[in-house]
């Protein structure tokens, strides 16, 4: 089958990568980009196992065409962090609370959280809950989540991190 | 030891295996990508009871990028086991690989291995199959009735998957007969999946000596190895189980599936690595769930609430194929022995085949069926007698001294614990006192309900368990555990990488744990039967106190002290009297007499009975009587874990169970259409799950109130104990709310509004 030549920028690198029409920005990046942190946890739209930041917004990158995102910027789990030894701080606040658990949910819920934090760093705990309705952790019950991504906000606010 | 001298164990330390979660590097098995990889994909039946007669597969086989197909032609025929859980009782084999039968809508009934997973799926369509339709059966009344059509040719008849489960204690004619008061009731319940995020996965590769390498998403690798060996005609040396990161299981992951094996099977015939992954409709279809169930249960009550006898019938409905239902069968019979405390029960399990997806292990094993009815007639007769449910429970608990369902005696009064300490934190008094309306909202109603349970750690007497350890110290003085217990996500090699630190006298850095090959790790029974931290933890702790005694001996050699004499914490050896005279274990493992570095191994093997964990919970609901909609507000979880080895963790589990348990009684059902067995809601939009939105205030109190000698420090199990609890307290809550018992779950809005309906006319018709 014919392939395409794709154009992004992941995490800040710029990759290169040849798809297929049909193939998903999920199974491109998984597959051809090598970067496996997000997960599959449906294929069509409703878990958010899948989340990524396509330029600047939360995507399912499941429902999105590889060559949709032609030219975009996208970034993974894998670019939380700012520098290979230094966690993200809710990638730190995931950790300490216990918010992941399998972890299966957690990259998609940390750039989900991040997308969250990024426009509200204060965000109230109806706000977080809506923030992750697309969201789905099956083995935690929230609770600690919620406390890590409100954690996360308040350390953030503090020292004025750039989320 | 007192509580004071634990310096890890009991607290919360950074998992080491999160840091790889969070930071997306953890691999999982679905995350592995071998050169000239194929996708393996099945075909799957669109009838449930039925007799292939022709099956075609020239023009998938003959379309390009199709490497190999495989029929019930092409397997081995060899019966098997769905739980494939050796020295066991509780198995029924009554499965192949593959066959020329159909017993559910969805089973595979062909496999393909092609370049990509589209090539794949489009090859099944090619292949055609013809069917001669047989009668099927979709409920435990069908399966039942004189004539039923027969899914299984093995077994004892009648559709049932083992001989009923009978067990009798005490006299239960003469308990009814000293009852002041004697309920009778019906329950039943849906068919709740485990709907872990991680949809099942396996990789197979051959290599040249014949040597199968197998990465898969299990809680029983070394379960599945065996099958694997036994059905391939391996020996177990030629079949390598793999599992790092998963994703969930819930106990679900423990049955030997059929695309395991077709995995397998596929890349033998293609000399090429085969991934096969479930879409997560196959998860629904193909994957376990919590068994449908029926339960009649009879139960007198004396004056002052003492339970005097229990008769209870309980049908558990098994699907297609037996897989867990021996186990289920007994565990959730058995649990009737106890709870409540009664001399005198008649107890009769059954589980039954339908020609419908697959019942298998999931968190709760049977108990979750029997403990919702148990409970909500415990709350039934407390009404019923003027006593308050929460004190109702008190005088029933079970208490150190009586019989546990494993036949062993209770240790402690950890049910007792949970619910008084429950009624003070929840505040149930003022709670059961206040108004049941809420100001502002006039068509909502709250209620307070209270739910108990207790739950073995260990799958002891229907498995003889055994937990393996072994512990290292390498010559720089760092340790690694060697543990073949799954990490599904609860958090276990850390609490056993902490049981290691503690009882060698180590820091909790300083443990590595490899896990995950059944080359390299010891024997593992598997992840199940909340029993790891108990079972496995028992096994790291004897280990460690081995090596202990061996790195001892190398520091007092060196120290020129009596080993008596020293002692070992965060990884310095001192001694006692003499506070200058020290050496880190890195000094004491450096080299002596000439040789580099002692060959320092230890290993445990544990072998235990039984311990039981508790619990208690209150919750708050809210339902609208306009809407029919159940809220649950808030849950107050109370349980006994014995030693807590790590809070957050025990809490996580707890927070999970709920979840899950909140779910299964309010909104989770997949549904299976009784006329044709098709699946109706095989998709996480129609199997409705609760989710951020919906999720309660959950404020978890874990006590230390029964620690079990068996246990390391006495720990007991966290895994299965939330999700039981929680459902009868939830009905006792709504009837607590609107006046209507329900007798079923999951419990929907429309139930509500026609519960509602029925209970006015009554009133009504009662002239009220
Ligand atoms: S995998 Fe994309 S939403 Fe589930
Ligand atoms: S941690 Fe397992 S699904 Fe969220």
């Amino acid at each position: 089958m014919k392939k395409t030549l794709l154009d992004l920028t992941v995490n800040g690198e710029s990759r290169s990568f040849a798809v297929e029409g049909h193939r998903s920005l999920l199974d491109a990046l998984r597959e051809e980009g090598g970067l496996t942190g997000t997960k599959k946890g449906c294929d069509v739209g409703d878990c958010g196992a899948c989340t990524v930041i396509v330029n600047g917004q939360p995507v399912n990158a499941c429902l999105m065409l590889a060559i949709e995102a032609q030219g975009a910027e996208i970034t993974t789990v894998e670019g939380l962090q700012a520098s290979p030894d230094e966690l993200h701080p809710l990638q730190e606040a995931f950790m300490e609370h216990g918010a992941s658990q399998c972890g299966f949910c957690t990259p998609g819920i940390l750039i989900m959280a991040k997308c969250l934090l990024d426009e509200n760093p204060l965000p109230t705990d109806e706000e977080i809950r809506f923030g992750l309705s697309g969201n789905i952790c099956r083995c935690t019950g929230y609770t600690k989540i919620f406390d890590a991504i409100r954690s996360a906000g308040k350390r953030m606010a503090q020292q004025g991190v750039e989320a | 030891m007192t509580k004071q001298d634990f310096r890890i164990v009991g607290k919360s330390v950074k998992r080491a295996d999160v840091i790889e979660k969070v930071t997306g590097e953890g691999k999982y098995t679905g995350d592995y990508h071998l050169p000239g990889l194929l996708h393996g994909k099945i075909k799957r039946a669109e009838i449930a009871h039925a007799r292939i007669t022709r099956i075609d597969v020239s023009k998938a086989l003959a379309y390009p990028g199709v490497k190999a197909v495989l029929t019930h032609h092409d397997v081995p025929k060899v019966l098997h086991y769905g739980s494939p859980h050796p020295r066991s009782a509780s198995c029924t084999k009554d499965q192949y690989i593959l066959e020329d039968k159909v017993r559910f809508w969805g089973e595979g009934v062909a496999a393909v291995a092609a370049v990509s997973e589209e090539i794949a799926d489009e090859a099944l369509d090619l292949i055609e199959v013809d069917y001669e339709p047989l009668p099927a059966v979709y409920d435990i009344d069908a399966a039942q009735a004189p004539g039923a059509p027969q899914i299984h040719e093995v077994g004892p008849g009648g559709n049932l998957v083992i001989p009923p489960v009978h067990i009798e204690r005490g006299d239960v004619e003469k308990g009814f007969a000293e009852a002041d008061l004697i309920l009778e009731g019906e329950f039943e319940g849906g068919r709740p999946v485990p709907t872990y995020m991680e949809p099942n996965v396996c990789v197979a590769d051959w290599d040249g000596s014949n040597k199968l390498t197998f990465w898969t998403s299990t809680q029983t690798s070394f379960m599945v190895r065996g099958a694997l060996a036994e059905v391939l005609g391996l020996p177990l040396n030629k079949v390598r189980v793999l599992v790092d990161h998963m994703g969930g299981g819930f106990g679900a992951k423990q049955d030997l599936f059929q695309h395991e094996f077709l995995c397998a099977l596929l890349a033998r015939k293609c000399r090429r690595p085969v991934k096969m992954e479930f879409t997560r409709r196959e998860t629904f279809i193909a994957g376990r769930s919590r068994h449908p169930f029926r339960m009649w249960l009879k139960q007198g009550f004396r004056k002052d609430g003492t339970l005097v006898a229990r008769d209870m019938k309980v049908i558990y409905e098994s699907g297609a194929y037996g897989s867990h239902s021996p186990g289920v069968t007994n565990v959730g019979t058995a649990s009737a022995t106890s709870l409540y405390r009664c001399e005198n029960v008649r107890l009769d399990g059954r589980a039954v085949y339908t020609n419908t997806p697959i019942a298998g292990a999931y968190r709760g094993y049977g108990v979750v069926q029997t403990y919702f009815a148990i409970d909500i007639q415990m709350d039934e007769a407390a009404e019923k007698l003027g006593i308050d449910p929460a004190e109702m429970r008190l005088r029933n608990a079970v208490r150190e001294g009586d019989i546990a369902p494993s036949g062993h005696p209770i240790v402690g009064r950890g049910l007792e614990a949970c619910i008084s300490h429950g009624i003070e934190a929840f505040g149930w008094q003022a709670k059961r006192g206040a108004d049941r309306g809420v100001a502002g909202r006039p068509s909502v109603r709250r209620g307070w309900g209270i739910g108990c349970e207790m739950h073995g750690s260990s799958a002891y007497p229907g498995i003889k368990e055994q937990g393996n350890a072994t512990v290292k110290m390498n010559e720089d003085g760092s340790v690694t555990l060697l543990t073949g217990a799954a990490g599904l996500g609860t958090g276990a090699h850390t609490a056993l990488a902490q049981i290691v630190a503690e009882e060698l006298g180590v820091t909790f850095e300083s443990v590595h744990v490899v896990h995950g090959d059944t080359d390299v790790v010891p024997w593992d029974i598997g992840a199940f039967a909340s029993h790891t931290t108990y079972l496995v933890g028992s096994a790291a702790r004897m280990a460690a106190a081995e090596l202990r005694e061996r790195v001892l001996a190398r520091g007092a050699e060196k120290l020129q002290e009596k080993v008596e004499n020293l002692e070992m914490v965060d990884g310095i050896i001192t001694a006692r009297d003499k506070p200058g005279t020290s050496l880190t274990v890195h000094e004491a493992m450096g080299p002596s007499r000439g040789i580099p570095a002692e060959h320092l191994i230890a290993s445990g093997s544990y072998m235990p009975t039984k311990s039981y964990s508790f619990a208690a919970h209150f919750v708050e609901v809210e339902v609208d009587t306009e809407t029919g909609i159940i809220e649950c507000r808030t849950v107050v979880p109370v349980h006994d874990v014995g030693k807590v080895i790590h809070p957050i963790a025990a809490q996580g589990q707890i927070e999970g169970g709920i979840q899950q348990g909140i779910g299964h009684t309010l909104t989770e059902n997949y549904v299976i259409d009784r006329t044709n067995g098709r699946s109706l809601n095989a998709g996480l939009v129609d199997y409705k799950m609760p989710l951020s939105m919906d999720m309660p205030d959950i404020r978890t109190i874990i006590l230390e109130a029964a620690p079990d000698p068996g246990g390391p420090w006495g720990a007991k199990g966290v895994g299965e104990d939330p999700i039981i609890a929680i459902g009868p307290a939830i009905a006792n809550a709504v009837y607590d709310a609107i006046g209507v018992r329900f007798h079923h779950y999951p419990i929907t809005p429309e139930d509500v509004l026609n519960g509602l309906r029925a209970r006015k006319k009554e009133l009504q018709d009662a002239g009220i």
